[in-house]
Formats: structure tokens, sequence, C-alpha cells
């Protein structure tokens, strides 16, 4: 059974007698020890979904079960322990900027009922984990946005939780403070065995840790899969929009002073197969010219993948052939024109 | 010396009711005010206590008690003070109408500032299953500490103030003394000498204040 299973959600804001829709029914089942992340424009809904699976915000129908409990039943009580095993970060950090780095992380543990001596051992520990030792006696205000994070991380993981949700964890941070970010998630999720939820609105976030990926449209899911299979053949112009963000369209390509002299073929590569000499073969074994307009090697979920736009000028016979032998190789493709 | 020994001993035993005065209603308009402003923040829409009907009941209260001009408000009291205090003359009865009117006025200061913790910060203390006292605690009252402690100070100013008009109704202390011989009786050196130790006090209390807040911002 899934880790957390979403079935029917649904949440309507009142905002002046007027009825938001902010969720219209969310089916989703997320497994245990994936990264699964949450895509979508601002205002699609991902943060209204996300606070429903700690139940910081209260769902108007449909229910939320994690680990087989379904969170409507549970108690004020009983939903303050549930919560201990969901850590939150968040894209504004949401320090304590009264408490020093160690006073922040220890928050968790005082909350928790912890003893003075035994949280002063696991904040070093944290502190250790997310690599700011050095930190301890700094306060929020003195630290930069990727340091916050890491100190919002350590709060978040003080309890042990098994699952991590990340409400746009790394929106208000540079590339690269994003990516380094990203990295301590990806490995805290493997060495600790998390579950994580991460919502943003950065196609390049989900290429770069997530294992599958839904895409939100005002409130809806349009699309849910492996984020290779997305990435690789997008189902709805949204999540199109989305892949296309990462690397130009060749709409947009097209927009410049440049006119294809054969067919433009798109191909995309997974795994094994980035390694085969496909053009090198299209030119020994046809009579084509393939000309390379645009070439990416990427790194998605973990799996190395390369797309390649190609203009296949030639003999319309030869052109067909090609073809047929790029269909009967491992890749898939697509013809734009 | 422009004062003669009467004068002295006068400005000395105003001067010790006065801080009475002032100090008493400070503790007492601190330890009602705050709490007072607290439930009024957490009882809004949205907030950890969301309730409709107590909010709009201690915003009531509260507006409806500064509304009244102080020197009314003291007369006004009146039949309470005699039940707490027995009389209603003297710096003691003061007390009482001097911290009621300091009690709203710090509930309302105390609101504002507490309304400043974002948000988010109360959620993240939610998502790690906080309770409703320990966010109040530990995050509310901690994270508004700066806000907090102006306006301590900025209700023990007006304290000082409302005391001295308080004392013109029978209260005693400084405002008393200033109008009784500086005004009444044409002593403008006692005057002067009170306006001078009023003027002291503020400024020492504003001076106090903002070296505390200034020693807890943090942001
Ligand atoms: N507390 C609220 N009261 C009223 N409307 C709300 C509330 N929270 C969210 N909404 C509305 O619900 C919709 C979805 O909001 P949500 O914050 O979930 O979007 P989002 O995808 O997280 O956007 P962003 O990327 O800007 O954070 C929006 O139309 C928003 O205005
Ligand atoms: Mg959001």
């Amino acid at each position: 059974m899934a880790l957390i299973e979403v079935k029917g959600l649904a949440k309507v804001f009142q905002v002046d007698g007027q009825m938001v829709e902010a969720l219209a029914g969310i089916d989703l089942a997320i497994e245990e020890g994936e990264i699964f992340g949450v895509i979508g424009l601002s205002g699609a809904g991902k943060s209204t979904f996300i606070r429903c699976l700690n139940r910081l915000e209260t769902p108007s129908s449909g229910t939320v079960l994690v680990g087989g409990r379904d969170l409507s039943t549970l108690a004020r009580e009983e939903l303050r322990g549930f919560r201990r095993n969901m850590g939150m970060i968040f894209q504004s950090f949401n320090l304590l900027s009264s408490r020093t780095v160690a006073g922040n992380v220890a928050f968790s543990l005082e909350v928790a009922g912890k003893g003075r001596a035994a949280a002063k051992a696991r904040v070093a520990e944290l502190l250790e984990m997310v690599g700011l030792s050095d930190k301890a006696g700094a306060y929020p205000a003195q630290l930069s946005g990727g340091q916050k994070q890491r100190v919002g991380i350590a709060r978040a993981l003080a309890l042990s939780p098994k699952i991590l949700l990340c409400d746009e964890a790394t929106s208000s941070l540079d590339p690269q403070t994003t990516s380094s970010i990203l990295a301590l998630i990806g490995d805290l999720k493997s060495r600790l065995g998390l579950t994580v939820v991460l919502i943003t609105h950065e196609m390049k976030v989900i290429t770069e840790i997530c294992d599958r990926v839904a895409v939100l449209e005002s409130g809806r899911l349009v699309e849910t899969g492996r984020v290779i299979d997305v990435f690789s053949s997008p189902g709805h112009p949204t999540s199109k929009k989305f892949v296309e963000s990462v690397h130009p369209s060749f709409d947009q390509l097209l927009r410049g002073s440049f006119r294809p002299k054969g067919r433009l073929v798109r191909i995309f590569y997974v795994g094994e197969t980035v390694t085969e000499p496909l053009v090198y073969t299209l030119v020994k074994r046809f009579d084509v010219e393939p000309n390379i307009l645009q070439a990416h090697l990427d790194v998605i979920s973990n799996q190395t993948s390369g797309t390649l736009l190609i203009d296949l000028a030639g003999q319309s016979g030869a052109i067909d052939a090609a073809l047929g032998f790029i269909r009967t190789s491992n890749v898939s493709f697509e013809v734009l024109n | 010396m422009i004062l003669n020994s009467t004068q002295l001993a006068m400005l000395k035993v105003s001067s010790l009711q006065s801080l009475y005065m002032v100090s008493v209603s400070s503790l007492l308009t601190s330890l009602f005010g705050i709490p007072l402003g607290i439930m009024v923040v957490i009882t809004r829409n949205g907030h950890i206590l969301e309730n409709k009907f107590l909010y709009r009941v201690l915003g009531f209260i509260i507006n409806a008690t500064r509304s009244i001009p102080f020197p009314i408000f003291i007369v006004f009291v009146i039949p309470l003070t005699r039940l707490v205090v027995g009389t209603a003359i003297g710096p003691t009865a003061v007390i009482v109408p001097l911290t009621l009117a300091a009690i709203v006025f710090m509930a309302r200061l105390t609101e504002t500032s507490l309304l400043e913790v974002p948000s988010g910060i109360i959620e993240a203390a939610q998502s790690i299953g906080a309770s409703r006292w320990q966010i109040v605690w530990h995050v509310l009252l901690p994270e508004a500490r700066p806000g907090l402690i102006m306006s301590v100070t900025i209700t023990v100013i007006t304290l000082i103030s409302y005391s001295a008009m308080a004392g013109a109704v029978g209260g005693g202390g400084l405002g008393d003394l200033a109008i009784r011989y500086g005004y009444q009786r044409y002593q403008t050196d006692i005057m002067w000498v009170t306006v001078i130790l009023l003027l002291l006090l503020v400024q020492g209390i504003q001076i106090l204040g903002d070296r505390l807040v200034k020693k807890y911002s943090r942001r």
C-alpha cells in the first residue's frame, strides 16, 4: 500500500463571499521511499495540496491517508503527535528570528518534550548532518538563504520523521544554492529512508531529484507519471510548457530565421541508448543528411538521458527509410513538421 | 536653593506617591494587558484559537473603554474603586482607574506587536506538532519581544501622564502638587521642579526601553 493516499481531495476557500476552488478532486498515491514532485504555476493549488497532507489545511472533501490512517479521524492531540512523523520546510524558511540556529533546531525537540541533555546531543548531530556545525550560535538574520534552509531541514528532521514535505523549498534560492539544497535532500532521503513530497514551479527541480511528478493546473492533476516519461513525452500542454522551460521549444527555435531543409525530428534517449551512435548510423546506412540543431544531455531521476533535434534532409524515400530505422531503435521520437 | 525645606518635603512625598502609582499600575497593566492582547490576536479568524464571539466581545470592551476620556473614566469607575480599595481618594485608589484604562491600551499595543509575527513561523511550529500554548509561549511572545518591550515603554510613559492627570482629581503625586502649588498658589518654582522631574522620569524610561529593544532585536 502506498504511504500517502489522496482520494478525491478538494478544497474550496470562501473569500468575501466568493468561492475559490483551490483543489478540485485530487487522486494520488505516493509510495514509500520515493521523491514525489508536484509542479504547477502560481495559484495552481500546490501549497494548498501539500498543507492538506499534514492538515495545516482542512480539506473541504476527500480523504488523505498517511500510513493507512485517515487524518480526518485524528483528534487535535493525536494530530500533533502525528505531525511529528512529517517534517516540513518552506520557501520563506520560517525560522524563529529570536533563537539561534541551535535554538531553532532544539525547538522541535522541546515541543516533543525531550530533555535538555538529550536535545543538545541531537542538535549537534543534526547540525553536522546539514553541514552547519560552525553556525550553531548564529541568529537566522546572520545566515544566507541556503544556510537558513539547512536550518529548516535540520528542524524538520529533528524528530526523525518518515516524510519530508517541501513547499517551494528552493524557490527563493539561486540556481547553485538550489542544487546544493536538492542534493542535500536527496542524500538525506537515501540515508534516512525518507519519503519526500516536493512542490515547485521549476521543472529543473523536478528533473534534478524527483522520481515521479504530478502536474497541477487550476486545482486538477493533468498528468502524473515517472519524471523521465513526462519529460520525454509530456501528455498535456501544461506539462509540455514545463518541459520546454528546461530546453527551448522547437516552436521557439522556428521563430528565428531558421527554416528546416527536411523533416524535423526530436529524439529522446534514456540510459544505455545514450551511448548508441544513432546519427552516425543514419548517415552510414541511409542516404540522408542529418543536421543536428540541438542536443542536450540531462540526468533525470539519476538516469542519463539525451534530447536531440535533427533536421533530416534528403530524398523522401531515404527519409522514410531513416525514420523507419529510428522507429525500430530503442529511443522515443517525434516528427515535428 | 530656591525651594525651602517644606517644599522639599512635599516634593519628596509627591515623588514617592507618583512612583508608587506608576510602578504598581505598570505591573498590573502588563500582567493583564499582555494576556488580553494575546487573546485578541489568537481568537482572530484563522489564528490558533479562532473564536468569532470572543474576538468581537473583547474588541468591543477595549474600544468602549478607550473611547472614554481619562478624567471622566476616573469618575465613572469610582463605585468599583470604592469596592476594591475602600476609598476613591489617594494614590492607591487612583491605581484602579489607571490600571483599567492602561490595560486596554496595552492590549491594543500587544495586538499590533503580535500581528507582526509572520504566520509562516506559526505554521512551522504547528508542522512540528507544537500546541497552542507552546506557540504562544515559544513563538509569539519571543518573536514579538522587541515590539512588546516598546509597548510596555509607551504604556508606562502614558501611565506617568495619566497619573499626573489623576493627581488633579485627588490622587496625590507630582501632578497634584504642580496644580495645587504651581498653578493655584502661584509657586512657579515648584511647578518647574515637578515638570523637570516628570521629564527626567519619562526620558529615563524611554532610554531604558530603547536599550532593551536594541538588545533583543534579531531581525
Ligand atoms: N487561505 C486562503 N484563503 C483564500 N484563498 C486561498 C487561501 N489559500 C489559497 N487560496 C487560493 O487558492 C488558490 C491556490 O492557492 P495556493 O497557495 O495553493 O497556490 P500555489 O500553487 O501554492 O501558488 P504559489 O506558487 O503562488 O505559491 C489561489 O487561488 C489562492 O488565492
Ligand atoms: Mg504556494
